[in-house]
């Protein structure tokens, strides 16, 4: 486990760290000619590499994706398929959608009920769990038996292995991180510096104090919508990169614990009026635009967001040629308020998501081809980097990328990135369905002190344990 | 030959076997099936589930203990209660109003009408503008009138009340097409003769239009109490998960939430038997007081 967090840390700051080495670049005429075919061939429509797989024409695809609404890679899904139906002569009906608990139960759902897509790109942690163990989707190994070249490129280490049975069924393609995005401008206003590396929960709440005095809010989150990233950020300040991917077996055990005080941190800032004062009614979509309206300073958010934030700088959010950069430059990403054996520079961050081939089309000596074309042409080295952008893929060999292809707000996150110490992945990702329920949805509950944090860890335990 | 056609029933059966299927194959074995459910343990829809719960009625007996569900309950009772007065009360005067006057009835007609043809879930976002805390319209015009702090419409306390405007808003059109259609059916001579008896505006609605209402009357509250029941798009659009403090589920939304949000299938099943148990309960005694006569 320690292994693989290591090589995909390394992975993500090479990545990073190439990202940001354009100077490097430029002293190198030949190599930066390279760099500039790669970037020219990116910014075009993905059609650089042939599907490594001849596939059968004609063939219709069921895919299923994240890759929709306002994902910052939905663009991109759309222009790799439009290329590879080209390529391959196949179609594609396309059943993305917004990734959400709907989309998740929606997907289950199809399982369950025998009309699954043929290719899904899906998470990889216990939201799978139910269909692996139905044997509905095909393991990576299992195509290698007949396809070895399938994913080849992809480090395996890199991949998730199954919580079913350690198996690994989905190819990686962008990784994610979550970290705190800041409004400069209102920092400025109530006269605080960007957080560093040795941000401490101490120096926030100071930095929040100065921020209400100067008539801002400081954190922008909607506590009674998507209390998720503080949920996470509150209980791993409480443990380590080492045990944070630990469920508690009781609230009194020592993760329980751990889960409990950061329950009551959340409480805590909550009641120093550090949140929007409608956090309890608001949707994440009003808390976002206080921030990008600067209306308030901090934002924990995630990898994707940065799409988001680009969007919201743009008079047409379509068109990336309308961006206002001077209102994007007020806009910086950093990392996470440390405590105790928690550094700010310890991230939330992985691979938790990859392409599944369902067994249904794999049984299907047509579309069986056509899923492993489809796949192999979405993991490709050409189009992988596409996604990854400014965080981590499984890539054995990343391609150098040149700065000049991402926005300034990239460019941040890719800095910001290159310094970070761990990514340990997230623990809502293993503590799936109702047993989430009394602390997530339950949080309006819980810091307005209606329930006992012990008590809705216990709940939530008590679910796990029942499930 | 010819008159025997018409005493031999089978044909009948026939082409009513067609409909018959489609309510046993679509309604009668899903709500069955769903009392089955509601006893079993069930994670994910679609699935039979893990085995009959232990006590088989466990999610019955939850339901009484559950903050939620009495949340729910009061909540529905006071949207039926706002639907009858506010509802049907608004669309009995407009109706009445509108009947009065001798120009511009379609158009009445046709602006009344109109919200019922918009998608709920396109006006619960309309109306999140509307109530929006920074910079919503609302509060907007309250900031030009001299009001200095946002008011958010959607905190606890209020937000049952921002909840239940534009799902009343909308459906008074409904109300209001039934009501004229009724003013229309009654006889202009009963109303000629009270005014050649002198009777004023104000009496030939009171002792003609509202006691010859009557059974329309009886109809519409029939269908707000019914419909109050099965309210969902729009509360959910606007307060989702019973936001904020769960305070704002009805019985529909908070079915829903169990089932699609929570993963807990079979709650959510036995929670849309306790609808069901209410909507025949409530019909029955709504039928009772509102009881039509024959004239």
């Amino acid at each position: 486990m320690k292994k693989g967090i290591a090589l995909l840390l390394a992975s993500a700051m090479t990545f990073a760290l190439i990202g940001c080495g354009g100077a490097q670049a430029v002293q190198e005429p030949a190599t930066e000619a390279a760099v500039e075919e790669t970037v020219a061939e990116t910014a075009e429509a993905p059609a650089a590499e042939e599907a490594p797989v001849a596939s059968a024409e004609g063939v219709e695809l069921n895919v299923t994706t994240t890759f929709a609404g306002e994902d910052g890679n939905a663009q991109n899904f759309k222009d790799a398929v439009n290329a590879w139906c080209e390529q391959t002569g196949n179609t594609v009906a396309d059943t993305s959608a917004t990734s959400d608990e709907t989309f998740k139960t929606r997907v289950v759902t199809d399982f369950e009920t025998g009309s699954e897509p043929d290719v899904l790109f899906f998470f990889n942690g216990a939201d799978a769990n139910s269909f692996i163990e139905a044997g509905k989707v095909v393991s990576i190994d299992d195509i290698r038996a007949e396809y070895p070249d399938y994913a080849s490129n992809m480090n395996d280490e890199l991949i998730a292995d199954s919580l079913v049975d350690g198996k690994k069924y989905a190819v990686p393609v962008n990784g994610y991180w979550e970290a705190m995005f800041v409004n400069t401008e209102v920092l400025d206003a109530a006269g605080v510096a960007v957080p560093g590396a040795n941000y401490s929960m101490d120096d926030f709440k100071a930095d929040c104090q100065k921020i209400v005095d100067a008539g801002y809010t400081p954190i922008a989150a909607a506590l009674g919508n998507i209390p998720h990233y503080w949920w996470e950020y509150a209980i791993f300040n409480n443990e380590s990169p080492a045990n944070h991917l630990e469920i508690p077996a009781s609230a009194d055990d020592e993760i329980g614990q751990a889960w409990v005080a950061g329950m009551n941190d959340i409480k805590e800032l909550y009641e120093l009026g550090y949140f929007p004062e409608n956090t309890l009614s608001a949707t994440d979509d009003e808390t976002f635009a206080m921030f990008t309206e600067g209306k308030a300073a901090f934002l924990i958010d995630g990898s994707w967001k940065v799409g988001g934030i680009v969007a919201a700088c743009q008079s047409d959010p379509e068109d990336p040629a309308t961006l206002d950069t001077d209102k994007l430059s007020h806009f910086d990403v950093t990392y996470v308020p440390g405590q105790g054996s928690r550094k700010a520079t310890d991230l939330i961050g992985g691979l938790s998501m990859g392409y599944y081939i369902t067994t249904k089309a794999w049984e299907d000596p047509a579309k069986r081809e056509a899923a492993v074309s489809f796949v192999s042409y979405m993991t490709s080295d050409e189009i992988v980097p596409k996604f990854a952008q400014h965080t981590a893929s499984a890539l054995k060999n990343a391609p150098a990328v040149d700065e000049a292809a991402f926005n300034p707000l990239q460019i941040k996150a890719m800095s910001m990135m290159s310094g970070v110490t761990s990514l340990t992945g997230a623990v809502q990702d293993l503590f799936m369905g109702d047993c989430r329920v009394p602390t997530f949805d339950g949080m309006p509950e819980i810091v307005t002190g209606k329930v006992d944090a012990k008590d809705a860890v216990q709940e939530g335990i008590d679910a796990y344990l029942a499930q | 030959m010819g008159a025997n056609i018409y005493k031999n029933k089978k044909p009948v059966f026939f082409f009513l076997l067609p409909a018959f299927l489609f309510m046993i194959v679509y309604l009668y074995y899903p709500f069955v099936k769903n009392i089955w459910n509601s006893f079993r343990q069930i994670k994910q829809l679609g699935s039979a589930g893990s085995g009959f719960l232990h006590p088989w009625y466990e999610n019955y007996a939850k339901m009484l203990t559950d903050a939620n569900i009495r949340t729910s309950l009061v909540n529905t009772l006071i949207m039926m209660a706002a639907t009858l007065v506010f509802q049907v009360g608004f669309a009995i005067l407009l109706a009445l109003l509108v009947d009065n006057i001798s120009r511009g009835k379609q158009f009445f007609k046709t602006v009344f009408f109109f919200p019922i043809v918009i998608s709920a879930t396109a006006l619960g976002l309309l109306f999140n503008l509307i109530f929006l805390y920074d910079k919503g319209m609302l509060n907007q015009i309250l900031e030009l009138l001299g009001k200095t702090e946002l008011t958010d419409w959607k905190a606890e306390g209020i937000a049952i009340f921002t909840m239940m405007l534009p799902v009343i808003w909308q459906y008074v059109g409904f109300y209001f097409v039934i009501l004229i259609t009724g003013l229309n059916n009654i006889s202009d001579e009963l109303y000629e003769a009270a005014t050649i008896d002198g009777a004023t505006r104000f009496q030939k609605v009171r002792y003609i239009s509202l006691p010859l209402l009557h059974n329309v009357i009886c109809t519409c509250a029939v269908l707000a109490v019914t419909g109050a029941l099965k309210v969902f798009d729009l509360p959910w659009t606007m307060f989702p998960k019973g936001m904020p403090l769960k305070s704002t589920f009805l019985t529909g939304t908070y079915m829903y939430y169990q089932t699609m949000e929570s993963k807990n299938v079979d709650y959510g099943s036995a929670i849309a038997v306790l609808i069901v148990v209410l909507g025949v309960v409530l019909s029955k005694v709504v039928n009772k007081i509102f009881k039509e006569k024959d004239y």
